[in-house]
């Protein structure tokens, strides 16, 4: 076992797959000579050269597009977006090029391509620097989407999205980067963390809370203050949305039969309104009080502290709802 | 460096400075390159016929008449190691390529047995085992795919190899061009951007795209050579098509060359009235006249290595083929309704652990 940080994990699981595989390499803007601007590739151009740890021209759409490129001659390339809000300058790549690629290529082509970086808020990063847009690309069909909670998982979706034959968006929480460390196996146990499998970091009873990324740690938090008050919370991580591990979430559901699905990104057109519609699809007599939805409000996530606060989900917030459902 | 980087038509010398590569091509390769521009034509006039009579069952003819020394010219020197990216007006380019005509007719059909399996249309196919890159209708944007996969034959070593990708005037408009074409530039690629410069986008003309009507001036920002050839000369942009080869395969990195020649159809088969509206119909006269397949003809003929018995028009063998490939992709079986949902995804294990 190691100890690392969320931001050390990622970084030792992409330095321990370019080892294992030399079909891997990296791509992004500032990688290479600076290793990134939060450094999650620093050490690697000594380590790996200049071929395969690549500093790009500031631009998204070369970028993802040589990625895919190069996947579809066979190499598993991880391009780097420096802040994830910038994959919308290479969005064509991602939803028309990449996505697509292995369909119109009537399953000839794999597409094993990792498109990477940090996303979400609390950081006063602002409107460009704080987002958390996973619902843009949770629509299109031939993407996977990762958004790891915790280091380990952080580690072993890293592997694991590497290793996918298929394009995998990984949203890395830059408010976890250095706020949260984990014991990460060594790597002869060869880890991973399959893509599509939840986790279920806090049992519960009363309510299940499904989430993802940096709100698992709010909703453990939530969690804790609720048991206080005789609320027991079950808290799920989905890990992945995409696949979606539909699975867990009905299982808990039908055990505690209320439900809150919270996530950082704002609620309308947000992946909680997909699963809430699924649970009431799948799960509606199992359902003692209405599905509640925690998002963040249908704006853009602004740099004043009392506005991003007002904006994103709040631990209160989370408890409140939480009281909500537990009285109905 | 700055007189390298002029549009080599510009001036009489940087014209002579283009090696003339057609001396090395033998009686037969000619032959073969007259037999493809045919094979083009024919490719392209049948499925208009057919179009029209209701055979096609759906989908649009992107048609190519007129830029046929285009295609076969800068095909030619094309081997099995390189790597090509064909769009709308390029269908022969596949076969070209060594993609079964009966395949590529299976595609315009919607067929089980097309490369694609009828997930999609005309061009938006490839096959990554004869070097054929898939393109989309997002124009421009296999530039930066075309690097990628530059980057991964440098990755493995294959420097021989060169990329070449198809693009019209229009496309060079778009960001994905230009960030395609500078990565290219900044990492000294080795790929070849042929622009097919056939004045019109739909109905824009080239002004309205490229502010200086000169393709080729965008190269000097990408710090790579811009050639200007005649479109409508098969042995010309042949030497150029192969300088440019030459170059990437030294290592001296990516060229662009600009085509120039004339969209004589609409954009689409759909487009033949409007096409005469929106432009003026002396030009497309004009143009008509410059037929890239009777010019080389001449020049065959004119060099006096070739009967007339020699170049028919068309040659039966290939109006055969034609024939023969629409016959079996109209018999081909069509896709069964439930693989349309098949290879959304690779579920296969990926790398093993």
């Amino acid at each position: 076992m190691r100890e690392m940080t969320y931001l050390e994990a990622i970084r030792t699981a992409l330095w321990e797959e370019m080892e294992r595989d030399s079909n891997v390499f990296v791509l992004g803007e500032d990688i290479a000579r600076l290793g990134g601007a939060f450094g999650v590739t620093a050490g690697f151009r000594d380590r790996f050269g200049d071929d395969r740890v690549v500093d790009t021209p500031i631009a998204e759409t070369a970028i993802v597009g040589a990625a895919v490129g190069a996947a579809a001659l066979g190499k598993r390339p991880v391009a780097e977006m420096q802040f994830i809000d910038f994959i919308s300058c290479g969005f064509d790549q991602v939803v028309n090029v990449a996505a697509t690629f292995r369909y119109r290529s009537g399953g000839q082509v794999s597409m094993p391509i990792v498109v990477r970086g940090p996303s979400g808020g609390y950081v006063g990063g602002s409107l460009y620097h704080s987002q958390q847009f996973e619902a843009w690309f949770y629509h299109v069909p031939g993407l996977k989407i990762a958004l790891p909670a915790t280091a380990e998982d952080a580690y072993g979706l890293m592997k694991a999205a590497v290793r996918d034959n298929n394009p995998v968006l990984f949203y890395e929480h830059k408010f976890l980067y250095r706020r949260i460390k984990g014991n990460i196996p060594s790597p002869e146990t060869d880890f991973i963390v399959p893509l599509g499998e939840a986790s279920i970091p806090r049992k519960g009873d009363d309510l299940t809370i499904v989430t993802y990324g940096a709100m698992v740690h709010f909703a453990l938090d939530a969690a804790k203050a609720l048991e206080q008050e005789n609320i027991s919370v079950e808290v799920i991580d989905l890990r992945t949305i995409k696949p979606l591990d539909m699975k867990t979430v009905l299982e808990s559901v039908r055990k505690t039969n209320r439900v809150m699905v919270l996530h950082e990104a704002p609620k309308t057109g947000g992946v909680g309104g997909d699963i809430a519609a699924r649970i009431a699809e799948e799960a509606f007599m199992d359902l003692d009080a209405p599905i509640a939805r925690v998002a963040a409000r249908d704006s853009f996530v602004p740099f004043a502290e009392p506005l991003e606060k007002y904006v994103l989900p709040s631990v209160d917030e989370i408890i409140e709802t939480a009281r909500r459902l537990h009285k109905f | 460096m700055s007189a390298k980087l002029k549009n080599r038509a510009e001036t009489e010398e940087d014209q002579q400075a283009a090696p003339s590569y057609r001396d090395q091509l033998t009686k037969d390769d000619l032959l073969e390159m007259y037999r493809r521009m045919w094979l083009a034509r024919l490719f392209d006039e049948t499925l208009y016929d057919l179009k029209k009579k209701g055979r096609l069952r759906r989908g649009n003819v992107y048609g190519s008449r007129g830029q046929e020394a285009i295609l076969v010219g800068t095909t030619y020197p094309l081997r099995a190691h390189d790597f090509v990216s064909p769009i709308h007006r390029d269908m022969p380019a596949f076969h070209f390529k060594g993609m079964p005509l009966e395949q590529v007719m299976a595609q315009v059909w919607g067929k089980a047995t097309a490369p694609t399996r009828g997930k999609d249309s005309w061009s938006h196919m490839g096959d990554i085992s004869l070097g054929l890159i898939h393109s989309t209708s997002m124009l421009g944007s296999t530039v930066p795919v075309a690097c990628g996969a530059a980057w991964a034959l440098k990755l493995d070593g294959k420097g021989d190899s060169v990329v070449l990708t198809y693009n019209g005037e229009g496309a060079t408009a778009t960001g994905a061009f230009h960030e395609g074409a500078n990565f290219a530039g900044v990492h000294k690629l080795p790929l070849i951007l042929v622009i097919e410069n056939n004045q019109y986008a739909y109905s824009t003309p080239l002004e309205l795209n490229v502010p200086t009507g000169r393709v080729a001036d965008r190269a000097i920002g990408y710090g790579m050579p811009g050639i200007v050839v005649d479109g409508n000369d098969v042995l010309a942009v042949y030497d150029e098509t192969y300088h440019a080869f030459e170059r990437a395969r030294r290592g001296d990195g990516p060229t662009l060359i600009e085509c120039v020649t004339y969209r004589v159809q609409g954009h689409a088969d759909h487009d033949e009235t409007r096409a005469r509206q929106y432009r003026p119909v002396e030009e497309i006269e004009e143009w008509e006249a410059k037929d890239p397949l009777p010019r080389f003809r001449n020049y065959l003929l004119g060099t006096g290595n070739f009967s007339e018995a020699e170049l028919p028009e068309p040659p039966p063998e290939v109006v055969r083929q034609i024939h023969d490939a629409v016959e079996i992709a109209i018999n081909s079986p069509d896709p069964e309704p439930a693989t349309a949902m098949e290879d959304i995804y690779d579920e296969s294990a990926g790398v093993s652990r």
